[in-house]
This record gives C-alpha cells, structure tokens and sequence, in this order.
C-alpha cells in the first residue's frame, strides 16, 4: 500500500486552487484521456455512477492529465461525450501525483481529503483487448456506495486497463 | 594521445547506442502503425511524428512489450502470409530501450520521411459506389454489437467484380466487416423489424439459388486493410437484383455515433475464367461445451478430391474460441500448417492471405481443432457464471469455422468445384447422418452433373427427414422425370404444388411430365397457370404453342410462339418453327421473313433452309 502522508495530501487538497470537499461526503477524481478508446468508452458508466452519488452528496472532477490540453479542448470533449461533471485540466500533474494515478480510465476516491480508494472503476477490461460483456466486480461503485452508508473505508486499490499518463517532459 | 582516442570511441559508442526517435523508432511506427495510426483512420491516435509517439510512449511499449499492437494474432512458423504486422523481437527491444532511455527525440537528419497515404477510396473513384440505404445509430454505452445491414445494389446487367472496397464512414467504432452476396435476396424480409435498419446477428446466412454457384471470395474488411483486386480472369459475378449484406462488428465509442458505410465496386472487364470456391470446416453439431471446460475442442477434416492452390484462409469463433489450428497432411504423410492462433480474439479476426498460394495435391486431408475456454478465467466468457454453450449466430453463442478460399485444379471436362462440393456434401453427411441439406445437395450435384437416376436416393433421403420441402420433392420429381419414371414424377410434382402452390419451377415441371405422358390437356392447363406468373419465360411460350400446334389450335399457338420468338430473338429453331406456323396458317410472307431471320442467325439451319425453298417455291 501506498503510504500517503495524510495531512500533507489533506492540505494539499486544501490549497485554493483545489477542489476541497465543501462538507460534501466524499471526492471522487475520475482520470480521464480524450484520446483513450477505453477511457472514453466508460463515458456513459462515469455519468450513471455520477448520477447515483453525486445525488448522494458525492462530488464528481473529470481530471484531464494530458499536457497542452486547451480548456476549450477539454469542453469540447465533455461535451461529445455527454459528462456532466465539471472538468479539470491537470496538465502540471498536481492531481495526477496526488493520486498517484498513472492510468485513464482510472477512480480515486478522497473521503475528507483522505485517499481511499484508487484504481479501477469496474472490472469490464481484464488486459488490453479481453474485455468483459458486462462487468462482474464493479469496484468504484461498491466503494460509493460503501461511503453513503457511512462505512468507513480503508484504502486500497485494484489495477486500471487502459491508456498510460505518459511522464512526458 | 591514446586517451584521447578512447574517449572519443566511447562517446561514439554511447552515441550510437542511445535510441533516439528519429533514428530507430520513426521507421518501426512508420512501416508497421501509422497505416491505422493517422487521422480519419480507425486507430484512438496518430502516430506520425515525434510528438505523437511521445505522448504515448509507454503505452507504445506496453502494448508492443504483449504483443497487442500490432494487432496480429497467427502465431510466426505457422503460415506465410501477405502483409505480416508483427514486430521483431528486436524492434521491440529497440521501443523498450528508447522509452527507458528517456524517449529522446534524436538527429532530426536521421528522420525518414513520413509515410503517404491515399484518402478516401485507396483503388481510386470505384466503378458503382453502393450506400446504405439509411444510417444506423448505435447507442454511447453497452456491449459491442453485430449487425446486418441490407445493401440492394442496382445494376442494369450482369457486371464481374475485381475489387471490392468499404468506407466505413464511421471508422471508430467499426470493428471489422464482412460482406456477404444475397443473390435471391433472401435477407430482405429480416431488414429493419426493430426500428433500425438491418437486424442482429454475427453471422448470416443466405438462401442459394437453383444453380450451382457458391461463393468464391472473402469480402472481408478490418481497420488497416487495404482491397487487394483479383485479376480480371478470377473476377465474381453481380447480378441486377443481388443484395449485399453488410455483416459488422461495431463498438459503442462512450457517445452516441452513426453510421452509413458506402460499398465500392470495381468492375473487371470480362467475365471470369478462374473460378476458386470458399471451403469450410466445421463441426458446430458438436458444439456443446459444459460450463467450466478450459480445453473443450471441435475438429473438422476434408480429404480433397482434386488439387488446389489455397489463396486466403478465414478461421472464424466466437468468445471463448481460445486455440485455433488447421493444418493439411499431405499424401505422403507430411504436415503443412496452414494457421496456428495461439490466443484467439474475436476482436481481430481477419482473413489471411498467404504470400503465396499453398499447393495441396490431390488426396490432401485439410484438417481444423478449435479449443474453447468456457471457464470464468476466460474474461471474454459472455455468461457469468458460464453456463452450457452450444453453437449459434448470437454473441453469447459459439461457431467453430475455418474457410479456405481454394482454387482447385481442373483435372477433367468438369468443373472441379462440383468434386469438392461433393467431398463436402460427403463428408458432412459423415458428420451428421441423415443430414438434409447433405443429402439434399448431393442429390442435386448428381442431377446437375446429369446422373438423375444416381440422384434419385438422395433427394428420397433428403425428404425422409424432411416430408414437407417442396424444394426437396421437387428435386426428385425432376430427377424421376428426367429417368423417365413419368407417374411417379407426376405424383410428387402435385404433392410439391400441394406444399407450395407458387413453386413455379414445379408447375413447369409438371407441364413437361404431362406433356410427356401425352396429357395435352393437362399440360396446357398448367403452361397456362405458370405464364401468369412467369410472362417472359420463353421456353413455356414455346412449349405450349407447340401443344398448340400438336393439337391443330394454330390460332391460339401463333400468339404464343410470337412471344417467344419476340422475347428470344436470337433462336433460329424458334424463328423455324415460327415460320412453320406461319405457313400452315397460309401467310407464305411472313413465314419466308421468319425463315429468312433463322438463317441470318444460322445460316447452316438445315430445316429452316429446306422450309424457306418450299415457301418460295409455293
């Protein structure tokens, strides 16, 4: 498991630029490439889970990691792809590293600004091209829904298929 | 002075040891990626030029590193086929040096050129472009989809088809494509139930016609491919009328898409002399796999009864198809593989075509397993729990198919493709005894080839496990009459009409049988019924007007063979037997025109000669 300094990554969130929980239950980034077939294939699969939560007092950030993605780039993806969700651009990283996320599609899950879910959203891709009619674990979700019932959540975290977050220069 | 030396030796050497883009990596994309990598194609991304590559380049290396990308699944030593996209191992080598040294650009002298590429139709402005009729929407989420869209293509004549060439118009979401020729368009009625156009499947099926004439080309299309043209001589045939089905595996894209794809026709400029014939192995009688099985495997062998050069082989399952293999034992006992896929994907199934065509002499036994993973550690597994599968055309069903598109040698007078149909009627009626369509075809083969009386036990067989096939009992009537038998063809020939009173070849069949037996009555009654509905069929004009003339009605027969000579003009025995008619009815100048015209076609028309010599001499 990731040791992730819990009252650094909580003030990190915290700063001004951030999206900070506003006494909403929980945070979930959803990482997201406009050119990755899978993440993009998710899209419908995002916007039902964030129309279920989000209801919930769960709040919903599509973060784009890639690097010189224009904002208007990024409204003009959510916008074909039908998202709701307010879109970030994270081209300097900062939710990337945060997270430690290093896929698209890929879910992490903050509750009070602490880390506990990251990873896959369902388990529809097994590697690349073995994909699943239909999911049989759908791991964000059972994590939502384990957080609107008040559960406590410890972390952990499952393998996300899909597009590498290049570490480009 | 020495130091000197080695120091620059090693920086020469560290310098041509750093993998740069430019240098290394630029050709493996360029020759082996961007033909899919490039806009408009159906790749997520391009893969043109530097900035490209660097954006994804550990994916490029994850994805290589597999063996995913490129998407080529025969497994190397198994078949040698044209157009191999496989990476060396040191190119991939090459890829994982250049992302772990830091992915550097490099010398941009060392850059190759860009590679070219045609847009729109790769073979130029087709002959005939053929659009869906209406678009198609597919939905933003859910499972892939496999639909079958009918195409009608109208043709004024009969045209040979070189090439055919699809544009997808949506390339994204198009996994891969078949089309298939509807010649009795016989998919019609399926088209558009649900609202959409097209209706689901994974696979089709289309109804033959009377004549012998199976299919003879893959028309196959997946992201990448290019039309390969046949030579003139190796050409198919498109008949006014046919409609192409258009048989696609599509992928929701995360957004709601649509899709009309366009069919190119390239014709050749004359008809065909080369004639191969696709050949199929299968045992989906014994598809029945037990939910659990990791190794359930069907085979399938063909001896060949003819030499043949095989061109392309398609090997076709669905999702838990895991090992396909096929292979030919030659007559002296050698093994030649003809595929071996090692891990199958439905996904990126493709025809495959050799490099050059694989020479398998007479005797030859093709043989195929395919091996299914119905277990849960199959992720493709389509039930969750796997339950017991057997074979079907739905996705959550399963099919075992290899194809062989083989051009037989021609070793006597007759068509070859007759004998490998026949091995094959043969060999499925080992498979599944008392087989209709078996026994049904092979009964037709023999009747086609002339052996009527051989004919006979086989449609008797057909109809056995089948009473109720018009198409069956009119088969053996047909073969009774030809024997002569006229009662009992005469017999079944009612029973059919009994089935299907629209069944127009057994009316004329039956005319033939009562004209035979000397029931004049009995045929015209029946001549008369079937040119209802058949108004341009010549030969029925003919048949009866000559009834007509045996029964001295010279009024009724003349507007008869009128019709048929109007609607065959260029027959001289009709043009002879119409001025005949003419002259027993007494106008002489008339008749001479008609003699005169059978000896501009036939100027050696003994009869019409002898006849057009009295009339001028009366």
């Amino acid at each position: 498991m990731d040791a992730m300094p819990l009252l650094l990554l909580w003030l990190a969130l915290a700063a001004p630029n951030l999206l900070m929980p506003r006494g909403e239950k929980a945070l979930v980034l959803l990482f997201v490439r406009a050119d990755c077939p899978i993440s993009n294939r998710y899209a419908p699969e995002i916007q039902r889970l964030h129309a279920v939560y989000g209801a919930r007092g769960i709040e919903f950030r599509l973060v784009y990691p890639e690097r010189g993605l224009s904002p208007a780039a990024i409204e003009q993806h959510r916008r074909v792809y039908g998202y709701t969700i307010p879109g970030v651009a994270d081209g300097d990283r900062f939710y990337t590293i945060k997270a430690q996320a290093r896929t698209t599609p890929e879910a992490a899950v903050f509750v009070g600004g602490r880390l506990v879910y990251r990873g896959r959203i369902d388990d529809r891709y097994a590697d690349f091209g073995k994909a699943r009619p239909e999911p049989t674990e759908r791991d964000l979700d059972a994590v939502l829904a384990a957080i609107v019932k008040g559960r406590t959540v410890l972390f952990h975290q499952t393998r996300a298929i899909g597009c590498a977050i290049e570490n480009e220069p | 002075m020495k130091v000197v030396l080695l120091a620059l030796l090693t920086a020469l050497a560290a310098r041509a040891a750093a993998v740069t883009f430019n240098r290394q990596i630029a050709p493996i994309l360029f020759q082996n990626c961007a033909a899919c990598h490039r806009p408009g194609e159906a790749a997520p991304f391009p893969l043109l030029t530097y900035h490209d590559a660097r954006q994804h380049a550990s994916q490029i290396l994850a994805v290589t590193r597999r063996g995913y990308m490129p998407p080529w699944p025969p497994a190397p030593g198994y078949g040698d086929f044209a157009g191999t996209r496989r990476l060396s191992a040191e190119q991939v080598r090459l890829i994982a040096a250049w992302v772990e040294g830091g992915a550097p650009e490099g010398d941009a002298a060392d850059l190759p050129p860009a590679p070219k590429f045609t847009d729109g139709w790769q073979l130029g402005a087709p002959d005939l472009v053929v659009p869906m009729p209406r678009s198609y929407q597919l939905a933003a989420g859910g499972a892939d989809v496999f639909r079958n869209f009918v195409i009608p293509v109208h043709l004024e004549e009969t045209r040979y088809i070189r090439a055919v060439e699809l544009r997808p118009g949506n390339q994204k979401i198009v996994h891969h494509a078949n089309i298939v020729v509807d010649r009795t368009r016989s998919l019609r009625r399926r088209d558009g139930r649900d609202g959409q156009p097209g209706f689901p499947g994974m696979d089709v099926t289309t109804e033959s016609g009377a004549e012998f004439d199976p299919d003879s080309h893959f028309l196959f299309w997946k992201p990448g491919s290019v039309a390969q043209p046949e030579p003139d001589d190796m050409a198919w045939r498109l008949d006014p009328g046919t409609d192409l089905i258009l048989n696609m595996h599509l992928q929701p894209s995360g957004k709601p898409e649509s899709l009309q794809p366009k069919i190119g026709l390239y014709f050749a400029s004359r008809a065909p002399t080369r004639f191969p014939m696709l050949l199929q192995l299968e045992h989906d009688g014994a598809l029945e796999i037990p939910p659990g099985a990791r190794d359930f495997s069907v085979s399938d062998h063909l001896t060949l009864p003819v030499a043949v050069n095989v061109l392309a082989i398609y090997p076709h399952a669905h999702y838990l198809g895991h090992r396909v293999e096929a292979w030919a034992t030659l007559p002296d006992g050698r093994r030649r593989w003809l595929i071996k896929i090692d891990d199958w994907d439905i996904n990126w199934q493709a025809v495959y075509n050799y490099r050059e065509p694989v020479a398998l002499p007479k005797g030859t036994q093709v043989a195929m397993r395919i091996t299914y993973d119905n277990s849960t550690l199959n992720p493709r597994n389509p039930n969750h729990p796997p339950k017991l599968v057997r074979n079907g055309n739905r996705s959550e069903d399963e099919m075992g198919h290899v194809w062989l598109q083989v051009l037989p040698a021609k070793a006597s007078a007759e068509d070859p493709r007759l004998l490998l149909q026949e091995a094959v009627m043969r060999r499925r009626l080992e498979k599944y005894p008392g087989d209709f369509v078996a026994q049904y075809s092979l009964g037709a083969l023999l009747a086609f080839r002339g052996r009527q009386r051989e004919a006979i036990p086989y449609f008797e067989a057909a109809l056995r496990s089948q009473p109720s096939s018009a198409t069956a009992r009119n088969g053996l009537a047909a073969a009774l009459l030809a024997d002569d038998r006229l009662d009992e063809a005469i017999r079944e020939l009612r029973h059919t009409l009994q089935l299907d009173p629209e069944y127009d070849n057994a009316r004329y069949n039956l005319a033939r049988a009562l004209t035979a037996q000397g029931d004049a009555a009995g045929a015209v009654e029946q001549y008369r019924a079937y040119l209802k509905r058949q108004p341009e069929d010549a030969a029925a004009h003919l048949n009866l007007g000559r009834l007509y003339v045996a029964q001295k009605r010279y009024d009724e027969a003349l507007p008869q063979m009128q019709i048929a000579a109007r609607l065959k003009p260029d027959d001289a025995d009709l043009q002879t037997d119409l001025g005949a008619l003419l002259a027993m009815k007494g106008d002489l100048p008339a008749a001479i025109a008609a003699f005169e015209h059978a000896l501009r076609i036939d100027p050696s028309h003994k009869v019409a000669r002898a006849n057009l010599n009295r009339a001028r001499a009366h």
